[in-house]
């Protein structure tokens, strides 16, 4: 399934490529058929262009050769009017145009040449029958001064009647003084052959290549690697029949137009060729500028699509770490539901347990509170339901209390109260604990100790002992009769001199945990059972409060259990070493547990707005010997400490919540007094916000001391002991 | 944030600056007419006619040799704004006139303003006052001392050369090695050598031409006179009729008869030949041993200077042993030429020793300059290290009343087609009493 997105993806960028590919075909086939047809037509245009260019020379040369016709005519018709015509020959000088001029008279095979010198026709060739207007014009030949010439002949005609031959040598050198100084930005090579002997004559000035002399067309052919030999026949053809030739030829791996081109009909041929690329000069640097541009287009193009990769990339980047994130934040958010919906059912489960765990105290309180009504004059069974009752008021108080210390745990209210403490009194009292309650279950409590080097130590001893007594009392619930309980104290190597650290191992051969209740054990509001289904009473909290109350005393809490085998509990923690205690011997005792004091003949003045309350307080108070007056409220009280004489009541219990006038402001009150034991009259707290915060804020209202309800007389005495003590 | 304002607005002026610049350099163009769009330049375009020989080219192939003349060429254009064209012409067949004759005809009917001459057309055109004195080019004071005697017609310096010319033989050094033969210094040795190939089917061992025979002549008649230590006396006596050439040239013209009738030389093919046309395909195919030629030809690919064998060239057979033959060959300015002056300053720039110095780096040849030293071709070298020791003869020499060069190779031409070493002997005393009755040209 996986597979089938990336799939879609190669095809689209397929598809994309493809669709790239089509588009620069299609565009490809346009500019090929355009540049082809501009490269045909430019072709067209350059044999146009070098077609008129040659022509142009041609009928240069042409008009040279007709104005020389004209000019020797005349010179003939001037000779026929002279009375010696040989004295005129020799009076002739020559000029860069007729290098001489000859005369042979009528039925003589010799005449005279104007430079002096005897003439007969036989050194000149005219049997190649070229005429120029009728003249017969001799081959080409290199002259008397060395320079390509060739010879007019001409006859002298007197009165209809020929007397001679005017022979007229013309220089090629003088047809260059006519030419143009090189065409085609003189990169066009040109020479004037000579029809007859294919010699070159002339390379007119400014017209090919320097270090170029070519001999002949023979010579023109193998220099320049003409070895076609249809363009060969038909050149061939061409200066038989006079006609011209125009053909493509690379010379010096240079595209080129290559040409003969007769003259006066073939009397001579202009040969030579001209660089494609000197013709379509101005075409080809429009060509090189739409090349570019296009080159540019596409670089541009390229260079947008590259950005684009690049942007896309880079979104597609984000895009994926965003989705990245939204599925962390769903999956981190579908735990959360997961967590709220097991926390909800873990909730709506604790409700139902709580429901369970305090409807069976109460009910039995309430039960054994009719019941007691019922045999009230019976001591015996007095007794034993106030026994039951007082049990059952005992497993709520530690349901609430539990509750209560889950609440400040959640909310980051616990507080360690760091005070010394006797190891050895803390695991002597646990013992004293529990070892009672296995015994009720004909269990086997085993105590050992080892390694623990001090025994006065800094910390909570209170969350210490709840720590003990949470994992042995569930070690007793959850370990069937006959079972048997370990607690290991054990010394593990001290990481810093001024820490002892411990291990707690509590083990128990009992019913054990399953793998998937492990995983739990430590959440809140679980259970190994539910209790309604289950005979063991508990609040499912106690583990969660231990684990919490481990870690923040910076240790840790690990479980190891298999069903029907048992289960250990393993706590690691670091506790301060009291200064100046020398690793005491184990079993030394520390300062000795005050007693509880007793109440005989104690007075009071109590303030309690909760009648029954106040009336148990009464009871309570007679039962041990000790008088009180009740109050309903702090203002009441103040008044009443107000009116009475100066130590009429040895000492002061204030409720905190109560109505006109708090606990506290009741207090402050009494203690701002302007008599004489206002400040000292012991005043106790005695109310049910039981938190060390409420304590604190009771001690800052002025009292001296804190007692939590429900009452607990053993603890109301010590505390009364204490300051009526101090009193005193 | 005022940086990168002050960096916009600085590029905004450059911009700005370099559009101005573009636009205002069609407006730099000088005094053009604002309306006239013809160029003017080329109204007063300064031309020089320079006439000289062309070798023919290969397929689609450059001349080096005229390569690097049109260097030192563009030197002179460069500096002097003037436009050198060329004229040439070759002979199509032996029977046509040669480049010598129309080098003649042209200079003597002032067709051209700058010719490259051969030795005897240089002489010729001397002695008869159609060349300008070029002694007073800056060029002429870096002149080798030999150079300037060579070309020192009555006193006038009429020719200045890019190049020392020497010939030699060009050997096919593989060849040689094949039959165990060692560089021929003699005249003897090099009949032994040529008899050796002969054996070994190598049916013409010396490729010739109608031209280069004569080298084998100088060699053998002046190894003494030039390199005996009275070479001005025997000069004087040849000059004055005391002497007679036909004794100094007699060993070189028996030598070649030998050379003919052994059969080591085709005269019948020599003497229709044109220089390298005919005998270069043999030698360079590696079928020829033994070819003459001038040192510049070891350096053109269009003649000798890519070969498939190693190649080196010696010095004519003679008495004193390998000899180098040089005839001096220049350029020289018509003395009525039409664009003279500037044909002067021309040959001034292509002689001096910066273009010396390319022109020698360019075609690896001694340079005529003292000033200019070119180490050469390897293949040079024996020829090379002959001149280098003093030991070379002249082929022509203007001390001399009667030119050499031209006149021993039209007397060879006539062995050639068949005449008698006596008769070509005769030919020679015959020549020299032409010469010295002639009257110097003033």
């Amino acid at each position: 399934m996986k597979e089938k997105p990336n799939k879609h993806k190669k095809q689209g960028i397929s598809y994309l490529f493809l669709s790239i590919l089509l588009v620069f075909c299609v565009l490809g086939a346009i500019v090929y058929t355009i540049s082809r047809e501009i490269s045909q037509k430019m072709s067209e245009a350059a044999i146009q262009n070098v077609s008129e260019s040659l022509n142009l020379l041609q009928c240069t040369i042409e008009a040279i050769l007709h104005s020389e016709i004209e000019f020797q005519t005349l010179i003939a018709q001037e000779l026929a009017g002279q009375e010696d015509p040989e004295e005129f020959i020799r009076s002739y000088e020559k000029n860069r145009m007729m290098s001489r001029v000859s005369l042979i008279l009528s039925g003589k095979t010799e005449g005279l040449s104007s430079n002096g010198e005897i003439f007969t026709e036989e050194e000149l060739d005219f049997s190649a029958g070229r005429t120029v207007e009728g003249l017969p014009v001799s081959q080409s030949y290199v002259n008397y001064m060395g320079a390509w010439a060739y010879t007019i002949k001409c006859p002298i005609e007197r009165a209809g009647q020929e007397i001679g031959t005017l022979y007229a040598e013309y220089l090629y050198d003088a047809i260059d003084e006519f030419l143009p100084n090189g065409f085609y930005n003189k990169q066009a090579t040109l020479y004037i052959m000579d029809a007859g002997s294919t010699r070159f004559v002339l390379k007119p000035k400014g017209m090919g290549q320097r270090d170029a002399g070519h001999l002949n067309l023979a010579d023109f052919y193998q220099v320049n690697d003409i070895r076609d030999t249809g363009i060969m026949a038909e050149i061939a053809q061409c200066l038989e029949s006079g006609k011209n030739v125009l053909y493509y030829h690379d010379i010096l791996d240079e595209e080129a137009l290559n040409y003969v081109w007769p003259v006066n009909g073939g009397t001579v041929f202009l040969v030579g060729y001209v660089p494609v690329a000197a013709i379509q000069r101005e075409g080809q640097i429009v060509n090189q500028n739409i090349l570019f541009v296009v080159f540019s287009m596409l670089a541009a193009f390229f260079l947008c699509i590259l950005l684009y990769y690049f942007s896309w990339r880079q979104q597609e980047k984000i895009r994926k770490e965003r989705e990245r994130e939204r599925n962390i934040h769903s999956q981190q958010l579908a735990e959360a539901l997961r967590a709220a919906q097991v926390a909800s059912e873990s909730k709506t489960m604790f409700l139902s347990n709580m429901s369970h765990d305090i409807r069976t105290p109460m009910n039995a309180v309430l039960g054994f509170a009719t019941l007691l009504a019922a045999d009230a004059e019976n001591p015996d069974k007095v007794r034993e339901y106030t026994g039951k009752i007082m049990a059952s008021g005992q497993h709520l108080l530690s349901l609430i209390n539990d509750i209560l210390d889950v609440s400040k745990i959640e909310s980051g209210k616990v507080i360690l109260n760091y005070e010394k403490f006797s190891l050895s009194e803390v695991i002597a009292s646990v013992e004293a604990i529990i070892q009672p309650m296995a015994q009720t279950r004909k269990q086997e409590f085993h105590l050992e100790r080892t390694d623990i080097r001090h025994d006065w130590l800094i910390g909570d001893e209170t969350r210490i002992n709840q720590i003990l007594i949470n994992l042995l009392s569930n070690a007793v619930k959850y370990t069937p009769e006959g079972g048997r309980i370990w607690l290991r104290m054990i010394g593990l190597k001290q990481r810093s001199s001024q820490y002892e650290h411990i291990r707690i191992e509590v083990e128990d051969n009992g019913y054990g945990m399953t793998p998937e209740y492990l995983e739990k054990i430590f959440d809140a509001f679980t259970r190994a059972e539910n209790s309604t289904t289950n005979k063991v009473q508990g609040t499912g909290l106690g583990m969660a409060i231990t684990k919490s109350i481990v870690e923040l005393m910076g240790g840790a809490i690990e479980v190891f259990s298999e069903v029907d085998k048992g289960t250990l509990f393993r706590v690691d923690v670091e506790l301060r070493i009291m200064e100046g205690q020398e690793a005491p011997e184990a079993g030394e005792s520390g300062p000795e547990p005050e007693e509880d004091g007793s109440l005989e003949g104690l007075h009071f003045l109590a303030a309690e707005d909760n009648e029954i309350n106040a009336e148990i307080l009464e009871e309570l108070l007679e039962i041990d010997g000790a008088s009180c007056m009740v109050v309903e409220n702090g203002r009441l009280a103040v008044e009443c400490f107000q009116q009475a004489a100066e130590g009429e009541f040895d000492a002061i219990l204030m409720d905190v919540q109560m109505p006109v006038m708090n606990g506290h402001d009741a207090a402050r009150a009494i203690r701002a007094l302007d008599r004489a034991d206002a400040g000292s009259v012991p005043i106790i707290a005695m109310t049910a916000n039981a938190f060390s915060e409420d304590e604190k804020a009771a001690l800052a209202a002025g009292m001296d001391a804190h007692v939590p309800k429900p009452l607990d007389m053993r603890i109301l005495k010590r505390v009364v002991r204490q300051y009526v003590k101090r009193k005193d | 944030m005022k940086r990168p304002v002050k960096k916009r607005l600085l590029g905004c002026m450059a911009v700005c600056l370099t559009a101005f610049l573009v636009l205002s350099i069609p407006g730099c163009k000088g005094e053009e007419s604002p309306h006239n769009l013809i160029s003017r330049t080329e109204e007063n375009e300064r031309v020089v006619s320079m006439f000289s020989p062309m070798e023919k080219s290969g397929e689609n192939a450059k001349n080096v040799a005229r390569s690097a003349s049109d260097l030192t060429i563009m030197m002179a254009e460069e500096e002097l704004g003037v436009t050198v064209t060329y004229q040439t012409y070759t002979a199509e067949n032996y029977q046509e006139k040669s480049y010598d004759d129309v080098a003649l005809e042209r200079a003597r009917n002032d067709m051209d303003d700058l010719y490259l001459l051969n030795p005897d057309t240089l002489l010729a055109l001397g002695a008869e006052g159609k060349l300008a004195d070029l002694s007073g080019l800056d060029s002429a004071k870096n002149l080798r001392e030999i150079i300037r005697t060579a070309n020192t017609v009555n006193g006038k310096l009429i020719a200045i050369p890019q190049e020392v010319v020497a010939y030699g033989l060009f050997v096919n050094v593989d060849l040689f090695k094949q039959y165990d033969l060692k560089m021929p210094e003699t005249p003897e040795e090099f009949l032994e050598c040529c008899r050796v190939f002969k054996e070994n089917g190598i049916e013409t061992p010396i490729g010739a031409n109608r031209w280069w025979l004569e080298t084998f002549v100088f060699a053998q008649a002046y190894a003494d006179l030039y390199n005996g230590g009275s070479t001005e006396a025997e000069i004087a006596a040849l000059n004055s009729g005391e002497a007679k050439y036909s004794d100094y040239m007699r060993p070189g013209f028996t030598f070649l008869q030998e050379l003919i009738e052994r059969g080591y030389i085709d005269a019948g093919k020599a003497r229709v030949s044109e220089a390298i046309e005919a005998e270069g395909p043999d030698f360079l195919a590696g079928k020829t041993p033994i070819v003459m030629a001038y040192w510049g030809a070891a350096n053109t690919e269009t003649a000798y200077g890519k070969t498939d064998f190693e190649m080196q060239v010696i010095g004519f057979p003679s008495s004193r042993g390998q000899m180098p033959v040089m005839p001096m060959i220049g350029f020289g300015v018509g003395i009525d030429a039409e664009h003279k002056e500037d044909a002067l300053r021309v040959l001034d720039i292509m002689t001096s020793d910066e273009a010396l110095q390319v022109y020698s780096e360019k075609n690896r040849v001694i340079s005529p300059s003292k000033n200019v030293k070119v180490d050469c071709v390897p293949a040079l070298r024996p020829l090379n290290d002959r001149i280098e020791e003093g030991v070379y003869v002249l082929g022509s020499n203007a001390g001399m009343k009667m030119e050499q060069w031209g006149n021993t190779c039209q007397v060879v031409r006539q062995l050639l087609d068949g005449a008698t070493v006596d008769e070509c002997m005769a030919a020679f005393d015959e020549l020299q009493a032409e010469t010295l009755s002639e009257k110097p040209v003033e």
